[in-house]
C-alpha cells in the first residue's frame, strides 16, 4: 500500500443544478520517500489537489489516506509550503520558524529549540537574515524561510504548492538546487505542484500531469529515471531528459484544446529582417530567404505537428 | 547618530523636522531648504495669516461680553490663568509650612510687601493723575462738540418757540376771521412737527458723537489701571500669604490649640467639684477633636484651569480605557464569529449614532443609582484605590462623564477591531491550522497581531472622539474639568472670561493633538506593515 493515497477523489462547488466539478475521480499513490511532481495548467485544480493532501480541504467524494489512515484535518506531519509564502509579517525569520517548532515540539527546552531553529535557518542559508522581518526580505528569501519553517516541523510528507512560481528565473534555479540538496540529505516523501516541466524533471522521481479543468483528473505518470544527482546544465544535453521533456510537453499541449486552437498551423511568410552588415564598409543588404528555404522550413514544422498529434 | 535622530523623528511622527536635521548635517542643502520652506515655513505663514485676520476681525465685533478678544488679549488671559493657579498653589503650601521653612517664606513675603507697598501707593497716585488727565483730555476733545451742541440746542429751542408763537397767531386769526383756510393751519402744524423731528435728530447725532468720544478708550488710562490692578492683586495675595504664614498657619494654630488643651487639662486636674470636672473633661474632649480636624486641615483651593485640565485628562483616559476594555474583546469576537457579528450588528448600528448629550443624563442617573450617598459610598472608596485616581475626589459627575466618553468612543475601536480580525489573511489561518495551534495560541499569535494596526487606528479615532465628548460631558454634568471651566466662564460673561474661553480652545486643541501623536507613535510601534500615518 502506498504511503499517501487519493482514492477516487472528487471536489466541486456550486449548487447541484449548476455544479462545477474541479477534480473528478482523482487517484494518486505516492510511495514513501518518493518525489512526485504534479504538473498542470493554471486553473486546472492543482492547488485544490494539494489542499486535499494537506487536509486543508475535505473531498466531496472519495478518500485521502496517509499511511492507511484517513486524513481529516491539516497537521504538522504533512508540511505544506504555500505558493505565497504565508509568513507572519510581524514575526522575524527566527520567530516565524520558532512558532512552528514550538507547536510541533512543545517539549523541547529553550536551548534545544534555539538550536533546532538555527539548524533549519542554516539549512536554507539564511543565517545572516535571521533577525529580519519578512517585509525586509526578497521573494526568494521569503520562500526559503517558508521552506525552512515547513522543514523544521520535520513532516513525513512535504507538500510544495508551486513554491517557486512567483520567483524570477535565477532565484528559481537557485532554490531548485537547494530543494534538491535538502532532499538528497534528508529523503522524505514530497509532492511538488508545478507548471514548469524542467523543474518537475529536475526534481522528481515521477511526473504526473493533471488534465485540464473543470473536471480535471490525474493522467498516467511518467517515471523519471534520470540519475541523481542531476545537473541542470548536463541535463540539457541528456537525450533521456530531452525525450521525456518533449513527451510531457506534447502530452500537456495535446490536452489543451485551447492551446491547440492557438497553435499556428499555417506558416506565415516572415518579412526579411536580417540585420544589415556594416562591418564590410559597403552597405550590403543580406540575401533574402529563398522560397525554397521557406518551403523546407514549413515541411519540417508540419512533420512535427503530425508526430505530436499522432 | 544622524539616522538615529531621523528614526526617532519618524517614529514620533515628527517627520516635519526631518529636513532640519538633514540640513544640520549638510545633506543636500538645496533640497532640504526647499522641503523646509514647504513643510515648515508655509504652515507657519498660514498660522501667522490666521493670527493677523483674527487680530483684525476680533475687535470689530462687539458682544455683551465686550469685543472678541485679540490674540494678545488671549495670551494675557492665559498668563492670568497661570498666575492665578500658581498663587493658589503657593497659598495652599503656605498654610502647611512649618518651622524654619515658614519663617523663610514669611521673611520673603514681608520683603516683597515692603517693596510693593510704596509702589502700589505711587501707582495709585499715578492712576489718579492719569484719570484727571483723561478727564481733561475728554473735556478738551469734546469742548468743540459741546459748544456746538449747546448752541444748537439753544438755537432750536428758540426756533421751536418762534414756530409755536407763529402757530398760535395763525390759529387766533382763524378763530377771529372764521373763514380763513383751515388747511393752511394743518400744513403749518405738520411743518412744525417735521422741523422739530429734524432738529431733534440733529441734536441726537451730536449727542452720540459726544458719547462716542466719552466712551473712547484712553490707552494711558487703561494701562495705568491695569498696572494698579495688578499691584493691588499681588498685594492682596501677599497679605493672604502673610495670614497663612502667621495667624492662620496650621502649625501655629496647632500650637495654640495644644496650649489650650494643656490649660484644660490643668483645669481638670485642679477641679474640685464634680460638675466642674465633667465640664473640663467635655472641653478636653472637644479640644482634642478640634486638634484632630486642624491637623488634617488644608487650604480648600478653588479649582484652577491647570487642575481642571489634569482632572479632564484623567477622566478621558479612564473613559477611554474602559471603552477599549469593552470594545477590543467584543470586536475580536465579532471578527471571529459571523454569528456573533450578526447578533451585535443591530446594537452597534443603533447605539453608535447616539449623541453624548443623550447618553450623559441617562448615565448620570444610572450612576447615581449605584452611589446613593456620595459622602459614604463603597464604590467611590473603591475607586479611590485605583492608581491615578486616588485623591482625585472622584464624584458621580466624574464617573458619568467618564462613562459617557466610554459610550461614545467605544464604536470606532469596536468596528475597526472587528474589521481587522475579519480580514486576516486566509493563508495565515491555514498556517495555524497546519500547526494545529489551539484557540488561545491562534488568538495571540495570529489573530491579534494581524489585527493590531487596524485596532490602533480605531483606538486613535476613539481617543479623539472621547476627548471631544468629554468637554461637552463635563459642561453638562458640571464635573470639574475643562468643560466646567468653559461653562463657568460663559456664565461669568465678562470680557476677561471671554478671553479665557479662547485660552481653552488652544488648551483643548493642543492636548487633543498630543493624544493623537501618542497614538500615532503607539500605532507605528505595533504595526508591521509600515503603514503610513496621517498628519
Amino acid at each position: 500500500m502506498a504511503f499517501l493515497e487519493l482514492n477516487h477523489v472528487g471536489v466541486g462547488f456550486g449548487p447541484s443544478n449548476r455544479r462545477t466539478e474541479v477534480l473528478v475521480n482523482v487517484n494518486l499513490a505516492v510511495e514513501e520517500n518518493e518525489f512526485v511532481a504534479i504538473i498542470g495548467f493554471s486553473g486546472s485544480g492543482k492547488s485544490t489537489l494539494i489542499n486535499l493532501l494537506a487536509g486543508l480541504q475535505v473531498p466531496d467524494t472519495g478518500k485521502v489516506l496517509m499511511a492507511g489512515e484517513l486524513v481529516r484535518e491539516p497537521g504538522p506531519e504533512r508540511g505544506i509550503v504555500f505558493q505565497n509564502y504565508s509568513l507572519l509579517p510581524w514575526l522575524s525569520v527566527t520567530e516565524n520558524i520558532e512558532l512552528a517548532v514550538k507547536s510541533v515540539f512543545p517539549d523541547q527546552t529553550k536551548a534545544e529549540r534555539a538550536a533546532h531553529v538555527a539548524r533549519y535557518i542554516a539549512m536554507v542559508n539564511l543565517a545572516p537574515a535571521a533577525a529580519k522581518k519578512p517585509g525586509e526580505l526578497s521573494g526568494g528569501m521569503r520562500q526559503r524561510v517558508s521552506l525552512a519553517r515547513t522543514l523544521s516541523m520535520q513532516p513525513e510528507v512535504l507538500l510544495l504548492d508551486e513554491p517557486l512560481s512567483a520567483l524570477d528565473a535565477l532565484t528559481r534555479a537557485n532554490l531548485q538546487d537547494e530543494i534538491t540538496r535538502i532532499w538528497e540529505q534528508d529523503r522524505r516523501t514530497v509532492v511538488l505542484i508545478t507548471n514548469d516541466v524542467d523543474e518537475a524533471l529536475l526534481l522528481a522521481d515521477r511526473v504526473i500531469p493533471l488534465t485540464m479543468g473543470p473536471g480535471a483528473t490525474l493522467a498516467t505518470s511518467f517515471a523519471v529515471t534520470l540519475d541523481r544527482p542531476r545537473d541542470r546544465t548536463a541535463l540539457n544535453h541528456d537525450a533521456g531528459f530531452k525525450h521525456l521533456k518533449a513527451e510531457i510537453t506534447n502530452y500537456l499541449l495535446g490536452l489543451n484544446r485551447e492551446a491547440q486552437a492557438l497553435r499556428v498551423t499555417t506558416p506565415l511568410a516572415m518579412p526579411n529582417v536580417l540585420p544589415a552588415d556594416f562591418s564590410t564598409g559597403a552597405r550590403q543588404l543580406p540575401r533574402a530567404i529563398t522560397r525554397r528555404q521557406l518551403a523546407e522550413a514549413n515541411a519540417i514544422h508540419n512533420a512535427k505537428d503530425d508526430s505530436s498529434s499522432a | 547618530m544622524k539616522y538615529k535622530i531621523l528614526k526617532g523623528l519618524d517614529i514620533a511622527g515628527l517627520q516635519v523636522f526631518d529636513p532640519v536635521v538633514r540640513l544640520c548635517y549638510g545633506e543636500e542643502p538645496a533640497v532640504q531648504i526647499k522641503k523646509i520652506s514647504q513643510f515648515i515655513v508655509v504652515p507657519t505663514l498660514t498660522f501667522l495669516l490666521f493670527l493677523l485676520f483674527w487680530d483684525f476681525a476680533g475687535p470689530r465685533h462687539t458682544t455683551k461680553s465686550g469685543e472678541v478678544p485679540t490674540p494678545a488679549v488671549v495670551v494675557d488671559a492665559a498668563r492670568g490663568v497661570w498666575v492665578f493657579h500658581q498663587r493658589e498653589t503657593i497659598k495652599g503650601e503656605d498654610l502647611l509650612r512649618s518651622g524654619e521653612d515658614r519663617l523663610t517664606a514669611l521673611a520673603a513675603v514681608d520683603a516683597r510687601l515692603a517693596a510693593l507697598t510704596p509702589l502700589a501707593a505711587t501707582s495709585a497716585e499715578e492712576l489718579k493723575a492719569v484719570e484727571a488727565e483723561a478727564r481733561a483730555h475728554l473735556i478738551d476733545t469734546t469742548a468743540d462738540l459741546n459748544a456746538a451742541y449747546r448752541a444748537k440746542r439753544l438755537e432750536y429751542r428758540d426756533a421751536a418757540n418762534a414756530r409755536a408763537a407763529a402757530l398760535k397767531t395763525q390759529a387766533a386769526l382763524l378763530v377771529e376771521n372764521g373763514t380763513a383756510d383751515r388747511t393752511a393751519l394743518l400744513t403749518a402744524v405738520e411743518a412744525d412737527k417735521m422741523a422739530t423731528a429734524r432738529e431733534n435728530a440733529e441734536i441726537q447725532t451730536l449727542r452720540d458723537q459726544r458719547s462716542a468720544l466719552e466712551n473712547a478708550k484712553y490707552p494711558p488710562l487703561i494701562s495705568a489701571r491695569q498696572k494698579s490692578n495688578a499691584l493691588a492683586e499681588e498685594l492682596q495675595f501677599l497679605r493672604k500669604r502673610r495670614d497663612f504664614l502667621t495667624a492662620e498657619n496650621r502649625e501655629l494654630m496647632l500650637v495654640d490649640a495644644n496650649a489650650k488643651l494643656a490649660e484644660l487639662q490643668t483645669d481638670l486636674a485642679s477641679a474640685t467639684d464634680a460638675s466642674a470636672a465633667v465640664t473640663a473633661a467635655n472641653a478636653i474632649e472637644q479640644q482634642r477633636e478640634t486638634i484632630a480636624t486642624l491637623a488634617s486641615a488644608s487650604y480648600s483651593k478653588p479649582w484652577t484651569l491647570p487642575a481642571q485640565i489634569d482632572r479632564s485628562v484623567r477622566c478621558v483616559i479612564i473613559g477611554f480605557l474602559v471603552a477599549s476594555a469593552l470594545a477590543i474583546p467584543i470586536g475580536i469576537l465579532c471578527g471571529l464569529s459571523p454569528i456573533f457579528m450578526a447578533a451585535m450588528t443591530p446594537l452597534i448600528s443603533l447605539f453608535k449614532p447616539v449623541s453624548p448629550i443623550v447618553w450623559l443624563p441617562i448615565i448620570f442617573i444610572i450612576v447615581g443609582g449605584f452611589i446613593p450617598d456620595p459622602s459614604n459610598s463603597a464604590v467611590l472608596r473603591f475607586i479611590d484605590y485605583i492608581p491615578g485616581l486616588s485623591g482625585m475626589d472622584v464624584n458621580p459627575a466624574f464617573i458619568a462623564s467618564a462613562l459617557t466618553v466610554t459610550m461614545c468612543s467605544l464604536w470606532p475601536t469596536l468596528v475597526n477591531t472587528a474589521l481587522g480580525v475579519a480580514s486576516i489573511d486566509k493563508d495565515h489561518l491555514n498556517v495555524a491550522r497546519v500547526l494545529r495551534l489551539g484557540f488561545v495560541a491562534q488568538l495571540f499569535k495570529i489573530v491579534i497581531p494581524s489585527a493590531l494596526p487596524l485596532m490602533f487606528t480605531g483606538l486613535r479615532i476613539s481617543l479623539g472622539v472621547g476627548w471631544m465628548v468629554l468637554i461637552a460631558g463635563e459642561l453638562l454634568s458640571s464635573s470639574e474639568g475643562i468643560g466646567k471651566f468653559v461653562w463657568d466662564m460663559f456664565n461669568n460673561g465678562s470680557s476677561q472670561t471671554f478671553a479665557q474661553m479662547f485660552v481653552v480652545v488652544f488648551v483643548v486643541g493642543i492636548i487633543g493633538l498630543l493624544f493623537d501623536r501618542i497614538m500615532i507613535v503607539l500605532q507605528r510601534l505595533v504595526s508591521f506593515d509600515g503603514a503610513p500615518t496621517a498628519i
